[in-house]
This record gives structure tokens, C-alpha cells and sequence, in this order.
């Protein structure tokens, strides 16, 4: 029996390895490293529909660790400064800032280098042609996805450092969104860059307060084809409801099913949509589940309706 | 009522961002039918979202000769249909050429929808496809949402700080409901 099935093992994984190029993985893995360890500043747009968003992005790096401050440049002032464990988003109008911590990479979800040979379960990974991208000579890396459960992936990586200047991601019928820099300037960064403008003494602090934990009885009746849960964890959301998260990924696109108690509100069943995310929102067991992703509208529609309670014994 | 300039390009682009309801939909397609301003801008949002997604340009009367086609189909008449698929690729709704509606409104129709779910093309696999859900705004709490998902993205280990973009428009939005 393991006789016969090994040759057919064996058949697999070359297929799998032939619609694969090593040349097209290092690319993703030169560009992992860039986003982590290059310091830079640049202009960078937000594209979905007929909207654009137009934000400062500045990356500082140093012998203790990384930093990372997004200033949105239109409309209303915000900033979300993001160190190694914590994400703190600035609303000045509100005086408030929302902070999500994470434990220090333990259970994280990251793209980590060695799992981005795994991508190839989900995926066709192959190099594109050249393309220049806000001064800087890009090489693509195309992530096209093997089902209409995930959107494909445009990369554009500056051919010298491996920088991601922009993003496009796309399903079967044409472009969704992008992330694309209009300026970068690689290096010359320093440490008041990252820092916030904010003198936020007597804001109100929005914790997170996000721990593991166990959402008894709440699970899927079948998992998405690809999609694994990475974490399970409970949260407070806005200013004080708790909230459980559970969070299922391809290894590249992630969706969020967020449970809260009802607790008397009334929910609206249905699909909302913005760019590549995609909310289903119903109710189960008197409770509201939002189910929030970028991800295709039937994968985290079929989440969503999957998502079932059952009464721990 | 009389709607300023200002107002009437936010409804445009909500227009094109899928976030009118079918009524409110309805009635800013009427005045884009008629040339004006507001078909002005319409054309020029298109134009700039066009440009930044790299498309290729259509020729020079393209509209009119997609009226003229349009003028020679036999009508065939399945508006239900239409609003509940919101089709994105319009190559794939001959149905709608034939609804008899201004040739340019369909292009313009046809090529919005930019959240709606592809219809085309056949999935390899057979696949379970859901019931076609109900479509509604997006919730009060989207950006609590995303701030709290988008930490958990692996994909943000490639893209870096650039997703939470996602985060603050969703606030932005936030602030005109």
C-alpha cells in the first residue's frame, strides 16, 4: 500500500514544486527582509475604487529593534506608530488612542522566511517583468492563487534592495486594490521620525487588552480549503466591549471572526465591502458575529456561515 | 433639492465605491446619463482610477459605438437579475447591453461594482458557492475591526505598515457616516 502511494507522494510535490520558481520565492524572501531590516521614508498611496489615500510611511531601524509610523496626509489627522509588540493609533479629533499589543511573536502569525515555500500549497509563484515604480527599478513577483477562495498578488520590489514599492492585489476580474510609494527615500532616518506628534497626556486609552484564550463551544463546522486557525484569542474593542477573535489564514491572507454578546441589539445580516476586505455580519446563539478578511466575498461569506456554537459539555 | 458640486462628486465617488444603496444608485446614474458636470467628474474619477491601475485606455468613441451596438441588440428585459449580481467584468453581461439603458451609463455601470463578487470565470474546481448575500454598509466598528485583524495578517510581513492603510480608511469613511 505505502509502495503504491509513494510514488504518487513523490509525483505530488514535484508537480507542486514545478509551478514554482526558487527564483520567484528568494525574490519574496529578499523583500521580507527589506521591510524588516531598511530604514526609509516615503509617500505612499492607498488605491481602491475610485478612492486614493495618501499617507507618510517611515521605517526606523536599530540595533534594539524596529519602528514604524503611518501619518495619514489626507482629510482628518491620524497616526498608527507600531514598535515590535505594540500598534498605537492616534485620533486626534477624539482624543483617543487604541493600542493593540501582541505577545512578542509568540503564536504570531508572521510570513516568516522558512514558510514561504509553504505559500506554494495556495499559490502559483512566478517572476513578472520589470516595471519602474516611483523612480526605482522594480522587478514583479506574481502570487497567483490556485482557487477563487483567495486574490493573487502583484509584487513590485526594487530590483537593488529588494523594497516593496507597491502592491496590487487582484482577483478574475481585474485589479481590487493597490498600495503603491509615489516617493521613498531609503535610509536617512532617524529616531524622532517614528516618534508621535501627539502630546496625548489626557487622552482616553483604548486597550485591547488581547490574551489567548479558549472561546469555548465557538468553532467552524468546516474549515475554509486552505485556511488554518493560527490564533484564538479574547479582546476589548472600542471602549469597552469584550470581544473573541479567532483568526484563520492561508499563510499570506487572514480572516477575523470577531463574536460579541448581543446583549439586546438588533444585527443587520449581510456583506460590506471595502477594496480587498470583505464583512459578513449575522447573529449566532444571541450572539453578533463579524467576520472581517482580505479575502474573496465567498471565502469569508462561507466563514462566516460556517461559524457555529455548541454548547460545551 | 439642490446638491452643491462638492456633494455631488462624494456622492459620485460613493457611487463607485459600491456604497449607495440600489435607490440612491438609481437616481445618481439618471443625472450621469445626461452630460453635464457631474459626467464630467464621473469620467475623471474613472480616468485617475484607470491610470492608477496601469488599464489600458479605451479608444476614442468607444461609448458611442457601444450605444450603436446596443441600439442593434434585441432588448431582452432581466433588471432583477442585474441588481442582485452587480457584476464587475461587463464582457460577461451581454443582458445588461441589451436593457436598453444610455450606452455610456452601462460602461459606466458595468465597470463599477468594485467589490462585487465575479461571477466569471468557471473555477476549476467545482466549488460550494453561498446564496448571493445581502449587501449592507459597512459597520460603525470597521476600523476597530481591522485595527484588531490586521496585526494578525501574515501578509503585512511583505507589505510592512502600508496595510493599517486599510485601517484609516476605514476611518476616514467612518467620519463621513
Amino acid at each position: 500500500m505505502l509502495q503504491r502511494a509513494f510514488p504518487v507522494v513523490i509525483l505530488l510535490f514535484w508537480g507542486a514544486a514545478q509551478a514554482q520558481s526558487p527564483e520567484a520565492l528568494e525574490w519574496l524572501r529578499r523583500i521580507h527582509a527589506a521591510t524588516q531590516k531598511l530604514s526609509y521614508s516615503g509617500t505612499f498611496v492607498y488605491q481602491q475604487g475610485g478612492r486614493t489615500e495618501t499617507s507618510r510611511i517611515t521605517h526606523y531601524v536599530d540595533a534594539a529593534g524596529d519602528v514604524e509610523k503611518l501619518e495619514v496626509l489626507d482629510g482628518a489627522p491620524r497616526e498608527i506608530i507600531r514598535t515590535r509588540n505594540i500598534v498605537r493609533c492616534y485620533l486626534p479629533d477624539s482624543r483617543v488612542v487604541k493600542v493593540e499589543r501582541r505577545e512578542a511573536e509568540r503564536g504570531f502569525p508572521a510570513l516568516l522566511p522558512e514558510r514561504v515555500a509553504a505559500l506554494a500549497q495556495n499559490y502559483d509563484i512566478a517572476l513578472g517583468d520589470s516595471h519602474r515604480v516611483a523612480g526605482f527599478d522594480c522587478r514583479a513577483v506574481l502570487l497567483k492563487p490556485k482557487d477563487n477562495l483567495r486574490y493573487g498578488y502583484r509584487l513590485y520590489a526594487d530590483k537593488a534592495s529588494g523594497m516593496l514599492l507597491k502592491a496590487v492585489t487582484f482577483d478574475a476580474a481585474g485589479d481590487v486594490e493597490q498600495f503603491m510609494f509615489t516617493q521613498l527615500v531609503l535610509g536617512k532616518v532617524t529616531r524622532d521620525k517614528v516618534r508621535s506628534g501627539y502630546a496625548s497626556g489626557g487622552w482616553r486609552i483604548e486597550d485591547a487588552a488581547a490574551a489567548p484564550a479558549s472561546l469555548a463551544g465557538w468553532g467552524l463546522t468546516a474549515e475554509l480549503p486552505g485556511f488554518h486557525k493560527v490564533v484564538e484569542l479574547k479582546r476589548r474593542m472600542g471602549e469597552s466591549r469584550p470581544v473573541g477573535q479567532v483568526v484563520y489564514s492561508d499563510g499570506l491572507a487572514a480572516v477575523s471572526v470577531f463574536i460579541e454578546p448581543l446583549e439586546g441589539r438588533s444585527t443587520r445580516t449581510g456583506l460590506a465591502s471595502m477594496g480587498a476586505i470583505h464583512i459578513y455580519t449575522r447573529e449566532v446563539a444571541n450572539h453578533m458575529v463579524t467576520v472581517v478578511g482580505e479575502a474573496p466575498a465567498v471565502s469569508v461569506q462561507r466563514i462566516a456561515d460556517a461559524v457555529e456554537y455548541r454548547r460545551p459539555q | 433639492m439642490v446638491e452643491g458640486k462638492g456633494t455631488m462628486n462624494d456622492r459620485i465617488s460613493e457611487l463607485m465605491d459600491g456604497e449607495l444603496d440600489d435607490r440612491q444608485a438609481a437616481r445618481l446614474i439618471g443625472t450621469l446619463g445626461g452630460e453635464g458636470e457631474a459626467r464630467d467628474a464621473w469620467r475623471m474619477y474613472h480616468l485617475i482610477g484607470d491610470a492608477m491601475r496601469d488599464a489600458s485606455m479605451l479608444s476614442a468613441g468607444f461609448a458611442a459605438r457601444v450605444a450603436e451596438k446596443v441600439a442593434q441588440e434585441p432588448t431582452v428585459l432581466a433588471p432583477k437579475a442585474l441588481q442582485s449580481e452587480r457584476p464587475r467584468n461587463w464582457f460577461a453581461v451581454p443582458a445588461a447591453v441589451a436593457a436598453g439603458v444610455a450606452g455610456v451609463s452601462v460602461v459606466g455601470w458595468l465597470a463599477l461594482a468594485p467589490q462585487a463578487q465575479a461571477p466569471a470565470p468557471a473555477p476549476a474546481v467545482a466549488q460550494v458557492q453561498p446564496a448571493q448575500p445581502q449587501t449592507i454598509p459597512l459597520p460603525s466598528a470597521t476600523s476597530d475591526y481591522l485595527l484588531a485583524h490586521q496585526g494578525f495578517s501574515p501578509g503585512s510581513s511583505l507589505q510592512g505598515m502600508s496595510a493599517y492603510a486599510r485601517t484609516v480608511s476605514a476611518e476616514a469613511r467612518g467620519d463621513r457616516r
